[in-house]
């Protein structure tokens, strides 16, 4: 029919014309092809955020699991039965499940701008290498927090695939420390070719390191970090070396003058400003669900003058008595103190630390005794332990690991510190039922998806 | 060459009208049985377009070409009769016989096309007027209960205002839309259930966002019921593929009432009530301080020394009965040329809880204008306006709605105020809030303005003996404005618990629907009359978009409610715009002496949601049926086969195709990474594809109609979540995939029990049997709803039922403990008149089904339930071994839905009472849900904590109780 064609052609006319391409109204896509420059200001500070979003539910399970916190929560009693009883649960991505997809998320995050960057033309080669630097250096950090959490030699590294893509196959945890090794000195000869500025702005827990100088000061201590770590996993010398030569050569931001600052490092921002989040671990510590380990005052050490090691009596504070489960503490967490109070990647304190460590090693007993005498002055008000660097070398690491446990107390280190120095024992057990686990299993999903 | 086609088009649109001699026909239409005119019967001159309608007198005059005519009489409620007119007779009076079971009536075969219900080849379902209106209802939904076979309809709560899931034919996606599509003169409606954001107070889910345990109203509410002429149910893809990819759960078409030429007639019906409640759960009555002791400890010594007082405190929160009243008024007339309908609807619903609420108004306005011999203007306007008020249900959080809070409460507390301030009411000792006291004080109001408007031109070109060619152009807008006020003033005990005094939330959310429909229908009929066929060819544009905003301000001084004064502001916003585009085509064929119609048809479709925006999804359909009207019955008996083979699809959800970053701020710096779903760029439709096959027939001499239908259909390219390696960096991936089947037997049946002009005894029934199974699924078994398998949960899985419901064991296996498809529902209707007397009732019986009943298990688990001694105890004890049982619960359910007593006052009574201007009255007493038996032992059997679901309705969490109730009304036609 003549009048039915004309008829719809009438009608269709003006609907043809209509655009049915709609884009996302609510959310921004993944990142595209030739970012813009505040495109991959915006993908830098979203890689940050991925990293950060793991880090204070982190230092919570790590804090139970590795014997610093407790958790006694009416609504949830897994803190108390799954992380001290057992077993931990592979399901769900909470508790035994937990500390993975949030870690390779902001891994997928790095890799989705690390695609693109190579395409910015608006930024110059210089502040393109500038932002690999920057993202591999996120992306290094976020796979070291898988490493410290699962020990299962079963780490998948090679992540960058499409979805719908077979899963990464696993390698061994020394592969992929090997590899994130090798990943940071990449994001290091980077940001060496990155000119002098960055092109973005970094949140204010990098203040001192939000130029390519410093961030390259920043990548080269988590280097020093990831080498000690792997030195005591079985690498031993080499990695030690490497950690020593990059804390002795002023790569990092290490500093035992005088006047030195021990916090001064890398952290976490949070607020409550809109978009985004208070610190989690504040609460308020005589009403919050958070407990500190009672066996953290116990092994603390009398200042010389008096009173307990400074580091304990300004991180925790006494409390009214519980008891639950056959558990009890008095005493609260006050080592974030507000909603605003930073999260540590990592400081100038645990550098020092490192450097002993790995100075101990290395046989150079003295030089450790001198850091750890350092730390237990500066940082906790204690009297330096004479004789110190005349101990065994076992003695010595004791030493260093008891100062990391002050200095680094409730920032998610001591479980993967006494895991790697081979310390984990029934000795940490509160009740007779309690289990010591050496590791969080694999997430149950990670390991369906290769059946 | 574009002017040239202009022009032609221009021609064809409003050149010639043929000049032909014409003449008029006049007559009278009346009824067999009581002799009454007819009024508003259609009276066609056979192979023209000349039409004309009789007044309520009965009396028609219609223009007729010259020489001999046949004519063609019809109305709602009689049989179509063919009168041949001589070239010289210039009126022809006519008697129509009763068409009980509608046989007769025209039935929507597409968007533009409709055949007598004796030839359809599906089973469409349709509701008249005087179906919806006999006893009143809250919203439209409820007045469709236990009248549709294949329609599973029930309340998600008792909250006033609507709120109702209509489910037609089960499941039919997992995690696509679950609503009917709701088609209103044509055009697309929305039915969105948006939510409040109570949770913002309930704190019923975790996070934020709008959560769907806010008891949301879906949108059909808004309709007046007093305005509807007949909905039509297209219940599945073979009826419905017309409508293509938004039809999947079928469609209901709605037509509203039109004008009859004549002198005004007014209608007016005054109605006044009461809600009561049904059913309240109690808590236990403690005798003595032992008892209190054994469960509270030393808390319980200061109320029970030794003996315990009770106090109820839950019945007086669900004791409200004000007055309700509703006012429909409509007035209606015309000229051959213009006819009008217009209505208005005042009515107030009074709620059982303090505070609670639904008043709504609405005006209407339909005009028909007859536009020359060939053109046809109609036009369609409503405005509405609901202001809802809802309480607080459901689950929380928070301790804040009633049922979450009186399991902790004993009955030895008394939380009632001592007098009418906030302050005059206690703080409950053992749970976080006085419900009585949320309930004086905490507004929820929901505020709705709406608009519809529907502007339908049609154009007859030709119009002849042996064929017809009409083109109809309608387009339709939907417009509403949803507002959502929540205020709790931080003075409510339970308000300083998150440290910031004081919560308001405004939601305020704008959706459009533009609706643009091209159709051109072509009818040729052969000289031998050996068949009639129907072509038809359409376009449709849709395009809607919806905008969500919500604030939440916490933190308020005293006496404050406007959200500038709270210190603490959290801002979310969702926008969905969508844009749907398709052509279809059908060819119908009545042939065999009008015993055999065979209908093809398909349509083309392209939407926004989907991944490839460009591509046009196919949805064919093809029936057929025939009649047999000599196979040995008595006369008048006929017995029909039909069979109908169609496919619909389910379009994505808004965002399936998107892969969403995740967005924060850190240090005052904006940040974009990567979400953790993954959207699928090449997301398509969900694909339906149903077999219908049934048999009518008409028996005992035309006195009893059944008609039997059963079907099978599969759901192909289901949209599903699969879970990815989390090492990927996704928790989530959206696909399409796997297949799930339904299955299902329809009855209705009628019977003319006795009909003569003094008494008449109608009975109607419905049978709906549906089962669905899960052939195949790409991905591990789910779980779609529920609060994990120790408590009950929607199970998806190969080879089960898709609304199984497991649970654990007492040996900590995971079992299936329920499903939420009911066995059966059957309903059975009565029409009863006896003179001036009527009487009708509607029995509505859902057998099977089962429940999650969490309400029960939060009294049990507080030791605090009602029958502790009897029945919680032990419950609790197996809950405790592991079970889930003791809590899925058989839902199954007998009630009256409606039940009215009428009598139409005599003449002299008229004539006295209103005076000479009333033509009749009728008085009424009707009530809705007056009886309800079940064995459920949770508030109500229909419940939905998460409102509308696809699977996952059936979980009851601390609702509204139900409520029934009784109107007086009164109709005056004048």
């Amino acid at each position: 029919m003549k009048a039915t064609t004309c008829l719809l052609a009438l009608a269709a006319l003006g609907v043809w014309a209509c655009d049915f391409n709609i884009t996302d109204p609510n959310n921004p896509g993944p990142i595209g092809l030739d970012p813009s420059r505040a495109e991959v200001a915006d993908h830098v500070i979203g890689v940050i955020l991925a990293a950060r979003s793991d880090a204070a539910d982190w230092i919570l399970d790590a804090g139970i699991l590795g014997r610093e916190a407790y958790r006694f929560d009416g609504s949830d009693p897994r803190f108390i039965s799954e992380f001290l009883n057992g077993p931990l649960d592979p399901g769900g991505g909470a508790f035994g499940g937990d500390h993975w997809i949030e870690e390779y998320n902001a891994i997928l995050s790095a890799n989705q701008l690390l695609d693109v960057i190579g395409t910015a033309s608006r930024l110059t080669t210089a502040e393109q290498d500038a932002t690999r630097g920057v993202v591999k250096t996120l992306k290094a950090y976020a796979f070291v927090m898988v490493l410290m959490g699962h020990e299962e030699d079963s780490i998948p590294i090679d992540v960058d695939r499409p979805i719908g893509a077979p899963p990464a196959p696993f390698v061994s945890n020394a592969a992929a420390f090997a590899y994130v090794s090798a990943l940071l000195d990449s994001a290091d000869t980077h940001l060496a070719a990155g000119g002098t500025a960055l092109p973005f702005a970094l949140p204010p827990g990098f203040t001192g390191f939000d130029d390519v100088a410093g961030f390259r000061r920043f990548n080269r201590a988590v280097k020093a970090a990831v080498e000690v770590y792997r030195g005591s996993l079985g690498c031993g010398a080499t990695c030690y070396t490497t950690a020593k030569t990059l804390l002795e050569s002023g790569a990092t931001f290490i500093d035992t003058s005088a006047t030195a600052n021990l916090a001064v490092g890398v952290y976490f921002d949070y607020s409550t400003n809109p978009g985004d989040a208070p610190n989690p671990l504040f609460q308020n510590p005589q009403t919050g669900e958070n407990f500190v380990n009672p066996r953290i005052k116990d092994s603390a050490e009398t200042k010389a003058t008096t009173g307990l090691d400074d580091r304990f009596t300004s991180k925790t504070v006494l409390r009214d008595t519980v008891t639950t489960e056959n558990l009890t503490s008095y005493l609260g967490w006050v080592r974030y103190p507000a909603t605003t109070a930073q999260i540590p990647f990592i400081k100038n304190e645990e550098l020092i630390l490192l450097r002993a460590e790995a100075n101990n090693a290395l046989t150079f007993p003295v030089l450790a005794a001198n850091d750890v005498n350092y730390i237990r002055v500066k940082s906790g008000g204690l009297a330096p332990i004479a004789g110190l660097g005349a101990q065994t070398q076992a003695q010595i690491l004791g030493a260093i690991l008891h100062e990391r446990m002050y200095s680094l107390l409730y920032e998610g280190h001591r479980w993967f510190d006494l895991r790697r120095t081979g310390r984990l024992g029934p000795y940490l057990k509160d009740r007779a039922t309690d289990a010591v686990f050496p590791t969080l299993p694999i997430p149950l999903d990670e390991v369906l998806a290769r059946k | 060459m574009v002017h040239r086609t202009l022009l032609v088009c221009a021609g064809l649109l409003f050149g010639g009208t043929l000049a032909a001699q014409q003449r008029p026909i006049t007559g009278k239409v009346t009824g067999s049985l009581d002799g009454k005119p007819v009024a508003g019967a259609t009276v066609a001159v056979v192979g023209t377009a000349r039409l004309a309608a009789t007044n309520a007198s009965g009396e028609y005059t219609v223009s007729a070409p010259a020489g001999p005519v046949t004519l063609s009489i019809r109305a709602v409620g009689y049989k179509r009769k063919l009168v041949n007119v001589t070239g010289d007779q210039g009126s022809a009076d006519v008697t129509l016989e009763a068409d009980v079971f509608n046989l007769d009536a025209i039935v929507v075969t597409g968007q533009a096309t409709g055949v007598e219900q004796r030839n359809l080849a599906n089973a469409v379902s349709t509701v008249r007027f005087e179906d919806l209106n006999r006893a009143p209802t809250g919203t439209l939904e409820g007045a469709l209960q236990g009248k549709i076979p294949g329609a599973l309809i029930q309340s998600n709560s008792g909250a006033p205002g609507g709120g109702v899931q209509i489910n037609l034919r089960g499941v039919s996606t997992i995690n696509a839309s679950v609503d009917p599509l709701i088609v209103v003169d044509g055009i697309i409606i929305s039915n969105d259930a948006i939510g409040n954001n109570l949770n913002a107070i309930t704190a019923a889910a975790a996070g934020g966002n709008a959560s769907n345990q806010d008891n949301p109203v879906n949108r059909i509410a808004d309709l007046n019921p007093a305005d509807i002429d007949k909905i039509e149910v297209l219940k599945g893809a073979s009826a419905a593929s017309i409508y293509g990819a938004q039809a999947a759960n079928g469609v209901i078409i709605i037509s509203t009432r039109r004008g009859q030429a004549g002198a005004p007639q007014f209608r007016m019906t005054q109605r006044l009530g009461e809600f009561h409640v049904i059913h309240v759960l109690k808590s236990r009555v403690f005798r003595d301080s032992v008892e209190a002791d054994s469960v509270y400890g030393s808390k319980a010594q200061t109320y029970c020394r030794p003996t315990c007082p009770y106090f109820d405190n839950i019945s007086p929160l669900w004791d409200r009965h004000p007055l309700s009243s509703e006012t429909d008024l409509s007035v209606s007339g015309g000229s051959d040329q213009t006819r009008y309908f217009v209505s208005g609807l005042v009515k107030r619903d009074g709620g059982i809880a303090p505070g609670t609420g639904y008043d709504k108004q609405a005006a209407r306005v339909n005009l028909d204008q007859q536009l020359g011999s060939r053109w046809t203007l109609n036009f369609q306007t409503q405005a509405i306006h609901s202001l809802s008020h809802r309480g607080i249900s459901n689950n929380d959080n928070s301790g804040t709605s009633p049922y979450l809070v009186f399991p902790l409460t004993p009955s030895f507390v008394d939380l009632r105020p001592t007098g009418s301030k906030i302050t005059s009411y206690p703080d409950n000792p053992f749970e976080r809030s006085n419900p009585l006291q949320t309930y004086a004080f905490l507004r929820n109001d929901e505020d709705v303005w709406r608009i519809l408007a529907t502007a339908t031109l049609a154009w007859q070109p030709v119009a002849s003996d042996r064929q017809t060619l009409r083109f109809t152009f309608t387009g339709g807008l939907d417009n509403f404005t949803q507002r959502n006020d929540i205020f709790s003033p931080p003075d409510l005990e339970f308000e300083p618990n998150d440290g910031l005094p004081g919560t308001v939330v405004l939601g305020k959310t704008q959706n459009t629907n533009v609706n643009l429909l091209g159709n051109a229908v072509y009818t040729l009929t052969p000289p031998s009359r050996a068949y009639r066929a129907t072509t038809s060819l359409g376009v449709q544009y849709f395009d809607k978009s919806l905008n969500f905003t919500n604030l939440v301000g916490r933190n308020l001084p005293p006496g404050q409610s406007n959200i500038d004064q709270a210190t603490s502001i959290a801002v979310n916003q969702d926008v969905q715009p969508v844009r749907d585009l398709a052509m279809f085509g059908q060819e119908e064929v009545l042939g065999l002496d009008e015993r055999l119609l065979l209908t093809v048809g398909a349509r083309a479709e392209r939407t926004s949601r989907n991944g490839n925006v460009k591509r046009f999804f196919l949805y064919p359909k093809a029936a057929a049926s025939y009649r047999f009207t000599d196979f040995g019955g008595a006369a008048g008996d006929e017995l029909k086969v039909r069979a109908a083979w169609g496919q619909t699809g389910n379009q994505p959800n808004f965002g399936n195709k998107f892969t969403p970053g995740a967005t924060g701020t850190i240090g005052g710096l904006f940040g974009s990474s990567a979400g953790f779903t993954a959207g699928a760029a090449n997301i398509k439709p969900e694909r339906q594809t149903e077999l219908e096959a049934g048999v009518d027939a008409t028996l005992a001499n035309g006195r009893l109609n059944v008609n039997l239908t059963g079907y099978t259909r599969t759901v192909s390219d289901l949209i599903l979540v699969q879970t990815p390696a989390p090492s990927s960096g996704r928790a989530a991936s959206v696909f399409n995939g796997g297949r799930l089947r339904g299955r299902g037997i329809e009855v209705a049946a009628g019977y003319v029990v006795t009909q003569t002009p003094t008494v008449s005894w109608l009975v109607h029934a419905t049978f709906t049997k549906t089962t669905s199974k899960v052939l195949e699924l790409p991905v591990p078994a789910f779980q779609v709803g529920g609060f994990g398998t120790s408590l009950g949960a929607f199970q998806v899985e190969v080879g089960k039922s898709a609304t199984q419901i497991v649970g654990n064991d007492s040996l900590g296996r995971v079992v299936q403990v329920g499903d939420g498809t009911p066995d059966f529902q059957l309903s059975l209707a009565n029409d009863l008149t006896y003179g001036r007397l009527g009487l009708s009732f509607l029995w509505d019986w859902k057998h099977g089904g089962d429940v999650i009943n969490l309400t029960e298990l939060l009294f049990d688990l507080f030791r605090n339930s009602e029958d502790w001694a009897t029945g919680g105890r032990q419950r609790r004890a197996l809950f405790f071994k592991g079970e889930t049982q003791p809590y899925v619960q058989d839902a199954s359910y007998l009630k009256l839905r409606e039940a009215t007593l009428s009598y139409h006052l005599p003449a002299s009574a008229v004539h006295q009472l209103f005076g000479d201007r009333v033509r009749n009255a009728t008085v009424s007493l009707s009530g809705r849900n007056l009886i309800r038996i079940t064995k459920f032992r949770g508030i109500d059997p229909e419940v939905s904590n998460f409102g509308n679901q696809a699977i996952a309705r059936n979980i009851d969490v601390a609702p509204f109780p139900p409520s029934r109730s009784v109107f007086f009304s009164i109709d005056l036609d004048f």
